[in-house]
Parts: C-alpha cells; sequence; structure tokens
C-alpha cells in the first residue's frame, strides 16, 4: 500500500515536471514587479491590477503570437536589495517582459539585471532622470522624467506664485531629492531657497521641522517626495500656523493625500500627467479599472500602457527575444490609453507632458 | 520657537512614554523585550478606527467629541489587553522556561505575524482617522497648542499616575512588584504567577492600545507599519529610562520626545531618528542600567 502511492506520488512529479516543461513552450510570461508589501504597497497593488487588466485582455483576445501570456507578480518591498535578487529570479524564469519597478532606487540597480540578461523593463513610475540615462537598450519608461518635472514646478512657482522666499523639503530618497534638486535648480536667480532640508521617510511627526520652516518665513513650500509624508507635513503645518502654499510632484498625487490631509489638503499644487479623464483614449481602461477595483491608482494607466507596449512590441517582432523586443519598441509609434507613444533613443517617452494640479473642494482638479 | 518645540517634543514623548511602560512592565517581570509590543500599539490605533465606524453605525446622531473619544479609548484598552493576553498565553508561556532567545525569537515572530495580519484582514492602505475634536486651540506666548495635544497631555498624564497608584498601593500591584523581585519566592507565598504576568501584559497592552487612538487622533493617518518604529523609539525611550523600572520609562519616553524635537528644530531633520538611537547605544555602552535604573546587587 505504502510503496504504491510512493509510486503514485512519484509519477505525479515527474508529470508535473514534464507539464511544467511543456507549459514553457507555450506561455509568454511578463512580470509586474513593484512592493506588494511594507509602507508602498498600495501601489504595487495598482500597479499589478492595471497589468492583469492588460494581459487577462491580451488572453481573451487569444494570447500573443498564438501562447497563453503568464502573469508573476513579484514583490521588491521597496528595497533595493531585494529588487535586484527579485530581478535575477524572473531572469532567470525566462521571463520576456518586466513592467516595473515603482521605487527609483529599485529600478536603477535592477535596470542593471535586465540590461544583462537582455529582458526588456518599462517602469511605469521611477521618474528619477538615471533610470534612463545609462541609455540600456532594454530599458524604458512610459512616465516623465523628474527634471521635466522639476523644470515644471519652477516655472510655475515663478510665474503664477511669483514666490520669493521658498523652502524645500524632501524625504532623502532618490525620487524625492532628485525632484527638490531639479527644483531647486529651475528655480535659482528667480526665487531664494531660504530653507533646505530632507526628512526621514516613515516618519509621523514633521512638527519640529515645520515649526522651524516657519521661522524663516517662506511664502512657499515646496516637498519632494510622496503622498504619506506629503499629506501629513500638509496637516501640520496648518496645524502650526503655517500659511504659505505647498507645491508637490506626482509622489503625492493620490486621492489618498486628500484623505490624510483634509481640508489642509486645499489649494496645494501637485505636477502631474494630464487628468485621464480628460483623455477620450483612456475611457475604455477606466471602464474595464473600474469594474474589477474600486480606485484608479495614479500610475496604474502608465502601467496599463507599460504591459500593453511590451505586448504589443512581441507581436510587432514577432519574436520572444529581449534584443528584437526592445529594437520594436524603439521603432514604433505606439497607441496607448494615454495618447500615443513613442521613445527616444534613451528610453524616455518622447513627449512627457507634465501639468499643473491644483485641490480644490476636496479633488484634484487639473489646472488651466 | 523654543517653547513651540517644547510642545511639540512634549507631545511626542507622552506617546513614548506610553508605550515604553509596556516594554518595561514586561521585562521587569520576565526578563523579556516583547518586540511584539509596537504591534500592540498599531492594533490599538486600528480599533481606534474600528470602534469609530461602529460608534458611527450604532448612533447615527452621534456622540459628543469628549463621549466618543473616551469610548474609542475603552474600545480599544479592551481589545488591545485581550491581543496581549493571548499573546502571551500563546507566544511566551510555553517558551517560559526555554531560555532567553526562544522568547525573544518568538516575539520577533509574533510582531511580523501581527503585522502582516493587519495588512492582509484591513488592507495596505492608509487608514484615515476623521478629526473629531475642533481643529483649534490655544496659543501661549507664540507657541499654539492644539486641542488634540492638550489631550495626549491630560490623558497621558492620568494614565501614568493611575499606574503608578495601581504598582505601588493595590494588591496586584505588590503581586507585580514581588513577581518581578523573585518569581519563585512569589510562588511560594501563594501568589499565582500566570495571572500577574498576564495582568501585566494586559495593563502593558492597554496603556499601548491607549497609545495607539491618541497618536490615531493626532496625526489622523495610520498604517500596519506604525508599530515597527514607535516600538523601536519606545524600546529606546525605555532602555534610557532604566528598563524594568516604572518611572524610568516615563522619565525616558519624555526625554527621547524632547531630544528629537530639538534636534529637528535646532540642529537638523535629516538626522530626526539618528538622535534617538545614538542615545540608545551610549547608555547601552555607558550606562546600561538607565537613568534611573538600579544597579543589581549581586544576591549571596
Amino acid at each position: 500500500m505504502k510503496i504504491t502511492s510512493r509510486i503514485i506520488l512519484m509519477a505525479l512529479c515527474l508529470a508535473g515536471l514534464f507539464t511544467g516543461c511543456a507549459e514553457r513552450g507555450k506561455s509568454v510570461k511578463i512580470a509586474s514587479i513593484a512592493p506588494m508589501t511594507g509602507e508602498s504597497a498600495k501601489m504595487g497593488e495598482d500597479i499589478s491590477h492595471a497589468v492583469q487588466l492588460a494581459v487577462d485582455e491580451w488572453n481573451a483576445k487569444g494570447g500573443v503570437l498564438g501562447k497563453r501570456i503568464e502573469l508573476l507578480v513579484e514583490d521588491d518591498r521597496a528595497d533595493p536589495k531585494d529588487a535586484v535578487s527579485v530581478a535575477s529570479k524572473v531572469v532567470a524564469q525566462g521571463v520576456v517582459g518586466v513592467v516595473g519597478h515603482y521605487n527609483s532606487s529599485c529600478t536603477i540597480p535592477a535596470s542593471n539585471i535586465y540590461h544583462e540578461g537582455d529582458v526588456v523593463m518599462i517602469t511605469p513610475a521611477s521618474t528619477n532622470p538615471m533610470v534612463t540615462d545609462r541609455a540600456y537598450f532594454t530599458v524604458f519608461r512610459t512616465c516623465g522624467r523628474d527634471d521635466q518635472q522639476g523644470y515644471v514646478e519652477a516655472e510655475f512657482a515663478a510665474n503664477y506664485l511669483k514666490a520669493s522666499r521658498i523652502a524645500v523639503l524632501h524625504d532623502k530618497t532618490t525620487y524625492g531629492q532628485g525632484l527638490a534638486d531639479e527644483f531647486k535648480k529651475n528655480i535659482l536667480g528667480r526665487g531664494e531657497v531660504v530653507f533646505y532640508e530632507g526628512i526621514a521617510r516613515g516618519d509621523k511627526d514633521f512638527t519640529a521641522v515645520l515649526t522651524r520652516v516657519k521661522s524663516y518665513n517662506p511664502d512657499l513650500l515646496m516637498f519632494g517626495g510622496l503622498y504619506g509624508e506629503g499629506g501629513l507635513i500638509a496637516k501640520q503645518m496648518r496645524d502650526l500656523g503655517l500659511t504659505c502654499p505647498l507645491l508637490s510632484g506626482d509622489g503625492v498625487f493620490d486621492p489618498e493625500f486628500i484623505r490624510i490631509a483634509g481640508a489642509a489638503a486645499e489649494s496645494a499644487f501637485l505636477s502631474y500627467a494630464p487628468s485621464a479623464e480628460n483623455i477620450p483614449t483612456a475611457q475604455h481602461f477606466l471602464k474595464a479599472y473600474r469594474a474589477r477595483w474600486p480606485e484608479v491608482g495614479p500610475y496604474s494607466l502608465f502601467a496599463y500602457d507599460a504591459a500593453n507596449i511590451i505586448l504589443k512590441a512581441i507581436e510587432l517582432s514577432g519574436a520572444t527575444n529581449g534584443k528584437k523586443i526592445a529594437e520594436a519598441i524603439h521603432t514604433n509609434a505606439f497607441d496607448a490609453a494615454i495618447g500615443k507613444i513613442a521613445f527616444d533613443g534613451k528610453g524616455d517617452p518622447v513627449v512627457a507632458p507634465y501639468v499643473m494640479w491644483v485641490v480644490k473642494n476636496g479633488k484634484l482638479e487639473p489646472m488651466q | 520657537m523654543f517653547l513651540q518645540q517644547l510642545i511639540n517634543g512634549l507631545t511626542l514623548g507622552c506617546v513614548y512614554a506610553l508605550i515604553a511602560l509596556g516594554y518595561t512592565m514586561v521585562y521587569g517581570i520576565l526578563q523579556l523585550i516583547n518586540f511584539a509590543h509596537g504591534e500592540i500599539y498599531m492594533l490599538g490605533a486600528y480599533l481606534g478606527v474600528i470602534g469609530l465606524g461602529l460608534a458611527q453605525s450604532i448612533n447615527q446622531t452621534g456622540f459628543s467629541p469628549l463621549t466618543l473619544i473616551i469610548l474609542l479609548l475603552l474600545f480599544a484598552v479592551i481589545f488591545t489587553a485581550l491581543w496581549g493576553v493571548a499573546i502571551e498565553r500563546f507566544a511566551y508561556r510555553p517558551l517560559r522556561y526555554a531560555g532567553r532567545l526562544a522568547p525573544l525569537i518568538s516575539a520577533l515572530g509574533m510582531s511580523i505575524f501581527l503585522q502582516n495580519f493587519v495588512m492582509l484582514s484591513q488592507g495596505a492602505r492608509e487608514k484615515v482617522f476623521p478629526n473629531l475634536l475642533s481643529a483649534g486651540g490655544f496659543d501661549i506666548a507664540d507657541a499654539r497648542v492644539s486641542t488634540v495635544q492638550a489631550l495626549i497631555f491630560i490623558i497621558s498624564i492620568a494614565m501614568m499616575v493611575g499606574l503608578t497608584l495601581l504598582v505601588k498601593h493595590t494588591k496586584i500591584g505588590t503581586a507585580m512588584r514581588a513577581t518581578s523581585q523573585d518569581r519563585l519566592m512569589a510562588q511560594l507565598c501563594g501568589i499565582d504567577i500566570n495571572a500577574v504576568i498576564a495582568m501585566t501584559f494586559a495593563i502593558g497592552s492597554g496603556l499601548a492600545g491607549v497609545a495607539g487612538v491618541l497618536v490615531a487622533s493626532y496625526y489622523g493617518m495610520i498604517n500596519f507599519y506604525i508599530g515597527y518604529q514607535a516600538g523601536l523609539k519606545a524600546f529606546t525611550a525605555a532602555v534610557l529610562g532604566g528598563i524594568g523600572n516604572i518611572p524610568g520609562a516615563m522619565l525616558g519616553g519624555v526625554l527621547l520626545g524632547l531630544v528629537e524635537a530639538f534636534g529637528a528644530g535646532y540642529v537638523s531633520s535629516q538626522y530626526k531618528d539618528v538622535y534617538a538611537f545614538i542615545i540608545l547605544i551610549v547608555f547601552l555602552i555607558f550606562r546600561p542600567g538607565g537613568l534611573l535604573g538600579e544597579r543589581v546587587v549581586e544576591k549571596v
């Protein structure tokens, strides 16, 4: 009895092995890699949901190159070390394309692995210039760059807000400090940066540093960082009686920011991509996404486009070889949900529009 | 600015002190650093949000803000106390005689378990705690004290006075002190040490639950991750005051809050966490007994 059950078990294992091999030939693997646990887990969910949606739509149409698409959702825990090991793992598993990572500090080291392994990577969210400045052939992004964003914010601060005494805070991350530095570089000569300092990510109490900001009497506070800290800063600065406007970037652009800051979010200025609601080509995505998940995240649209571009490029090149797919992405323009996307030699979208948004009556609205 | 930083620091310090008490009480009685204690504080904050939802669905017209806060505190205290007792029963009691390392590892495991339990059951998104009290406050000279800050002072001080009275003047307090001095002797005198240890966990966890609700209403935002850092800071506060020593934990908490506020306010906020942990290292090297810690005399 025992022996028979063992033999059956072994047979099952072997069968599993063989089907595993057969699967490799039949399916095309793509991966969504972002923080799925830890503080930024929400962003990972937004991204993986959007990629899931794109993959499901392609599979419903019969997959790509006649093969089923298999999605691997992996967790980099927002940690550069984990990002590198997850990247090595998926490259070894034979994925042909990666949508990810979220944090610039993860995308930059992980992209080395994709570059060496000739795997296409499109980040939907990492805006640091370094991501594409090394001009890796297989590395792209669908979002914009901090230098473009910092420039737009500086123009807005100088021309619209006419700010002259500016305080700058950042969260010491590649993204946050990068954005703050680009802003600072572009505002110099037109406004004076009277205060410049970093805060700790994950901290909840910024009253001490904001009390100090207040003593400099700035007429604008610029923050480079993410929505959690951004919401608390907006709230605590008002509690302390600091009345100047708050200016920040796409990291703060999230409904959570308004929920955390409450009334204090009012008239905060944020730079971000143009509104998906106003883009005709994005309507299908918004409808399909909302039918399955409650809230479209700030990077969901970019992630959806990234997944579609990878799959379309596989179809166009007729190959699952990373170099050939990258070649197809470089040479074609894509009809994405956000509009037409073409990539420059470095892998950045040619048109990376940023517009200013403002919080009005508890809602984010694009400014004219 | 000095006065404002003092107020900022005291608010932060009161919260650290409330959490540090739980560390110190458990250490005093079991010589165990309960690393899951920070997560109890996080549970307290979540219970505040859950309690608020419950209160609003029971009573549509709404309670007055003060009654509501008191109800939420009671709700959080009861459930965090139960959590504390349950954790002790299942994660620490089976390992009580297994040396010091095993319960410590069990505590770390408990901490990871609780974080992920809350993440999976409540979601990874931040939860928002609406502002229950009026947004206003009052001014002392050029400094501003918000209503929530005032509430944090009052409740924390009341809690600390209450705890001191409980430990010094009640029967259970005497039993706790006896158990912490000599567990075997206390047992021989007829003290049910399992009950005393459970009570210690209940009280310590209840205090952390209070801190959780207060912090949720102060910052207005919580996530499943807040217990990690708050736990480390409170542990530092407990070491600073002398771990195992109850007034020491209160003193350590308040001092740590002040150091952070003045450090961030006058030197640089980049190093806010560094100040706290430099203090931890300095104390561990030069005065491991802490400020109020007694030198343990070798018993003959």
